[in-house]
């Protein structure tokens, strides 16, 4: 029973994903073509111009399936980009941030230092005016696994590790 | 032994801190070692000459600068679980033995930062924003690629250069004392230079590049980073991300020069995932501590 029950929620969780992947706005970044297939030899739907905006619909590897001036068909994942906006909105499984009110800090009784309560932020002026927190590094130590831990855990997800050279920086467009 | 080991770290010094006046004048007697330092390889080469446990204690030193700024997040679970994928992931890379520790760090900010020696961090509000495992994993095996190059020693040499010199031999030796206690205070001072300017642009790229494979090897989609990149380009003004930004360059740029590093190369790479079930309940799970909620008391913090 609780098995199904989990099951119907992974199935439910995964629909939300895939409904707030559909809203994303993209931008081509290259004009090109759009493919009828996630192949580069695939037949070509249409053109694509720079900074044409398209509807991403699913990611697939290096493979993006987009809608794109009423058309639907495929276009590489490094020939796009989001359009600019709300950075949040794009997030999978629905809204974010705004939770939380962004002035609700907490003395500590200690040090009289202004610490987060989850919703503050990271910026210049907090790293300049950090004093080192050892207590946490200590902390961070003691969540290290092991190697076999890491390899045991990479077996039971079934990863498949692969031969693969490291690549030169290619060529210039210029 | 000792002395072999207390010669190395004067050498290091001296390659590091790059001051021979200012050393001559306050260790008259080290000026000799400067020359044979600089006679038998160039500065450049002298600084990859860092041994491991100095990597180590300064990683240490400047995580607690990021740690002091925003601490662990109080959720056991997703740490062990980036625990165990960033080993995964550093295994796959030239380090795979540096005592690697990975992090999620309370704050909405999108960022993610790496110390020498193998530590990694990476801000909740970054966590958060991982469509899949795979962007989790082009994340963390960027920063491994940081770690792997030794990117921030290069960073951190400049603002270095100005700090006592003699200090570094007795900050790695554990001597303690003022030397050793004034080197701290100048790495701590460049380490806070260096996450509120970023590392150099170039090395960036390299790690883009770098990461990509990583990934791939450890059998994750090399395409997952590519995702993460377009997350910030969608947002180039958001108060989130501004740290981020400023500190890289642009989204488009590093997916522009991954897509003339990667062309199709790694199309072949078939035998990689997406995303696992496990980090999509992961990811769902509700929080231990609700955003704006008041945190629960810290362990190992005393009260007033």
């Amino acid at each position: 029973m609780r098995r199904i029950v989990a099951i119907l929620l992974a199935a439910i969780l995964l629909c939300r994903v895939t409904s707030a992947e559909a809203a994303e706005k993209g931008l081509v970044l290259r004009a090109g073509d759009l493919l009828a297939q996630p192949f580069i030899d695939a037949a070509r739907s249409g053109p694509l111009t720079a900074n044409q905006p398209v509807t991403i619909l699913q990611r697939r590897g290096a493979w993006a399936n987009v809608e794109a001036g009423g058309k639907t068909g495929w276009v590489r994942v490094l020939n796009l980009r989001l359009e600019p906006g709300p950075a949040g909105a794009a997030r999978p499984g629905g809204a974010r941030p705004s939770g939380g009110n962004p002035m609700s800090l907490l003395q500590t009784g200690s040090s009289g230092r202004t610490v987060t309560t989850g919703v503050k932020g990271m910026n210049e002026e907090d790293i300049q005016n950090a004093t080192p927190d050892y207590a946490e590094l200590e902390l961070l130590g003691t969540l290290a696994v092991s190697a076999d831990d890491a390899r045991a855990t990479a077996t039971k997800a079934n990863l498949k590790e692969n031969t693969v050279d490291y690549l030169d920086k290619g060529r210039s467009r210029k | 032994m000792t002395a072999l080991r207390t010669l190395r770290s004067a050498l290091i010094a001296c390659a590091l801190l790059a001051l021979p006046g200012a050393a001559q004048a306050q260790f008259p007697n080290i000026g000799g070692l400067i020359k044979g330092a600089q006679n038998v390889k160039k500065l450049g080469d002298s600084l990859r000459k860092i041994g491991e446990p100095e990597e180590i204690q300064m990683g240490g030193d400047l995580a607690s600068v990021i740690l002091g700024t925003a601490p662990l997040v109080q959720d056991a679970a997703k740490q062990r679980y980036v625990n165990r994928l960033g080993l995964w992931l550093a295994l796959h890379s030239d380090r795979p033995n540096l005592p690697w520790k990975f992090g999620i760090v309370e704050t909405e900010d999108v960022n993610a930062f790496s110390m020498p020696g193998g530590y990694v961090l990476i801000t909740r509000g970054m966590f958060d924003r991982m469509r899949t495992e795979s962007e989790l994993a082009g994340v963390l095996a960027h920063e491994i690629s940081h770690v792997v190059r030794k990117d921030h020693i290069n960073a951190l040499q400049g603002s270095l250069r100005d700090s006592a010199l003699g200090g570094f031999t007795d900050y790695i030796g554990g001597a303690g004392g003022g030397l050793a206690g004034q080197f701290k205070t100048a790495l701590i001072n460049a380490g806070k230079t260096m996450y509120m300017r970023g590392l150099d642009k170039d090395d960036e790229y390299d790690a883009d590049r770098m990461g990509v494979v990583i990934a791939a090897r450890a059998g994750y989609s090399p395409y997952g980073l590519v995702g993460v990149l377009q997350t910030l380009s969608a947002a180039p003004d958001d108060k989130g991300f501004a740290l981020m930004n400023k500190t890289h360059p642009l989204p488009v740029d590093r997916i522009d020069r991954l897509d003339r590093a990667m062309g199709t190369k790694l199309d072949g790479v078939t035998n990689v995932v997406e995303d696992l079930p496990s980090f999509v309940a992961l990811r769902e799970a509700p929080r231990a501590a609700p955003a704006g909620a008041k945190p629960a008391p810290r362990r190992g913090r005393r009260k007033n």
